[in-house]
């Protein structure tokens, strides 16, 4: 396995001149101006290897579209090091760029009143695409995109689930090492969305092409990434698996139980009662502490019980505790 | 370069074909420039009824004026669609610019491929024509200088402009509010060209000489071509420095906006 992205204390700083508000504010932003220093991204380390599928994660302004920007070479860094595919990225950016592809959910980087076929002509020559190479990659797109019933439609015209797919095809058919991935699924539908990931872990699996994923979608995550790293106020706060994630933070499982009688009080040693719903009750307990079938064995002495069913917690559920209650800062 | 040049081509190629899936906008378009240059021109021939002339010329020497700018205007507002200020600002924060960065090739010839809007065609055309009949309806002695000074008159007022364009269209990359100030050069610049310079205030007149030195675009070379005295006592190479100025302007604009795009890698927006 060979290293494709290497990142190295990387920083990158804003400047952002302070508005004063109201009339005479107004005037004096015209005169004076302040500046604070925001630290987008602030100080980070990672290595890619080759072939790997990341999520990168973080609430909105933690800095993700910063550090996806400095990797695709559209903003120089404030300071660190940075090495992708061998190149420093905004360096040289045209022969950098030929070699990734990228995907921002909300535009598109089709032409808005072509049929999407002559966009991806268009592309073949933009990227001098030799053009087997350009119709074997399109004719596997097609089948597994099915693009077939809009390739002559103006891309104005389609759906966002028919653009998005579009606009994968368009990223990939020049064979980038790399792929990045800016909220793929962002507004599509169940159906969509799954169609569009089976395509990016293909893709991923089949040409060996390294992804790196942005999203807010925890079911993307949770069905593609092997690897996960979180990002907040500009830091890293994990890099890992997500069983890693799971076993950290995912502490807390529940237990639901429906009892076969109306018992008054009910009460079990190392478990809380969080729910109660006549004879329905949700119990609540660590995962470190204790295990599903003990407690289950310490109910079935006291209580009768009709049937029961043991909840993980939700990853999504988990990487907001991680955010909100800032488990991974210290 | 023939990579860039035969890429040129293709975009513009694409921006026809898409705009021609308009037509009626098209049309509406040509209509409605038609009837603004027509109205505006009315209301100077008014003018001119009423006093003869302005300042020493004729309504067909200022129609001369007025034909030149229109037109030059109307092919630069063509070719440098993409560098529109307003439009280019949008298209930044909208994130396009960035779209075409991912893309391995030159960013420039990108944005000159980004936008050509076909309906500028009305207002050159228009513009031709009313300098098609300033200059039959003028008595100009025509001499072979005269007749391959024209079109370098003409070049240089499309480059100023476009230019100008190119200027704006990086100032947005620091900041989007003042556009409307540079609008203020762009078209009112060329609206002061429609007229002879010598009728302005002194202390524009100097503005328009030693800082933005239009004067020397289109005001001097008609004095040449017309043969006309020059009131304010310029050297006599005066109406030849047009070409000086125009691509002046342009190469500085290229130099700002390398600049600029420099900046923006560097902060984003």
């Amino acid at each position: 396995m060979e290293e494709i992205i290497l990142v190295e204390n990387l920083q990158k700083y804003f400047r952002v001149a302070k508005h004063h508000r109201g009339f005479w504010g107004a005037f004096r932003n015209l005169f004076s101006r302040d500046y604070r220093t925001v630290r987008a991204v602030d100080d980070i380390t990672f290595r890619i290897q080759q072939g790997e599928l990341t999520g990168y994660l973080g609430p909105n302004g933690a800095g993700k579209s910063t550090t996806i920007k400095m990797l695709a070479g559209l903003l120089v860094p404030t300071a660190g090091h940075l090495i992708v595919n061998g190149s420093i990225p905004w360096k040289d950016r045209k022969t950098y760029v030929a070699h990734i592809g990228a995907v921002f959910g909300q535009r598109t980087t089709l032409w808005w009143d072509l049929p999407v076929i002559e966009s991806l002509d268009l592309l073949r020559f933009v990227y001098r695409i030799p053009k087997d190479r350009f119709q074997n990659n399109l004719s596997e797109f097609k089948q597994l995109l099915d693009l077939g019933p809009f390739l002559d439609t103006p891309v104005r015209s389609l759906s966002l689930g028919q653009r998005m797919r579009a606009d994968l095809c368009a990223a990939l058919l020049h064979d980038p090492t790399l792929l990045f991935l800016d909220e793929p699924t962002i507004g599509l539908d169940v159906v969509a969305k799954e169609n569009i990931r089976q395509f990016i872990q293909h893709i991923n699996r089949q040409r060996g092409t390294t992804v790196i994923l942005t999203t807010h979608d925890m079911s993307d995550v949770e069905k593609l990434c092997e690897r996960v790293l979180i990002i907040d106020h500009g830091k890293l706060l994990f890099d890992g698996s997500l069983e890693q994630i799971r076993k950290r933070f995912g502490g807390k499982r529940h237990l639901m139980v429906d009892f076969a009688e109306d018992y008054p009080e009910i009460s079990v040693e190392g478990a809380r009662v969080t729910e109660r719903n006549g004879q329905r009750v949700v119990f609540e307990f660590e995962r470190d502490t204790l295990t599903a079938s003990v407690l289950i064995g310490r109910l079935t002495e006291k209580y009768r019980i009709q049937d029961l069913e043991v909840r993980e917690p939700e990853i999504e559920a988990t990487i907001r505790r991680i955010y909100e209650e800032k488990l991974l800062e210290s | 370069m023939l990579q860039a040049f035969s890429l040129y081509w293709r975009l513009i190629g694409v921006q026809l074909r898409s705009q021609l899936q308009y037509r009626l906008a098209f049309f509406l378009d040509v209509l409605g420039t038609s009837l603004a240059t027509i109205l505006t021109f009315a209301t100077l021939a008014f003018v001119f009824q009423r006093f003869g002339n302005i300042a020493g010329w004729s309504l067909v020497e200022v129609a001369f004026l007025y034909g030149m700018v229109e037109a030059a205007f109307g092919v630069m507002d063509l070719v440098f669609s993409g560098f529109d200020p307003q439009n280019f600002g949008k298209q930044v924060r909208l994130g396009r610019l960035d779209q075409l960065l991912l893309r391995p090739v030159d960013i420039t010839v990108q944005i000159f491929g980004s936008e050509f809007i076909v309906r500028r065609l009305g207002r050159i055309i228009q513009g031709l024509l009313i300098l098609a009949v300033a200059i039959g309806m003028v008595d100009i002695r025509w001499t072979m200088g005269k007749l391959l000074f024209m079109p370098v008159i003409f070049l240089s007022l499309v480059c100023f402009f476009g230019g100008l364009f190119m200027v704006g269209a990086t100032i947005t990359f620091w900041t989007y509010d003042s556009i409307e100030a540079v609008n203020i050069f762009t078209y009112g610049g060329s609206e002061m060209m429609s007229y002879p310079m010598n009728i302005y205030q002194g202390w524009l007149r100097r503005f328009f000489t030693y800082v933005i030195p239009a004067i020397f675009l289109l005001y001097y070379p008609a004095l040449f071509i017309l043969d006309k005295p020059d009131p304010l006592q310029m050297p006599g190479f005066a109406p030849f420095l047009s070409p000086v100025v125009g691509f002046g302007v342009l190469l500085i604009a290229f130099v700002f906006w390398n600049f600029g795009l420099g900046h923006y890698q560097s902060t984003g927006t």
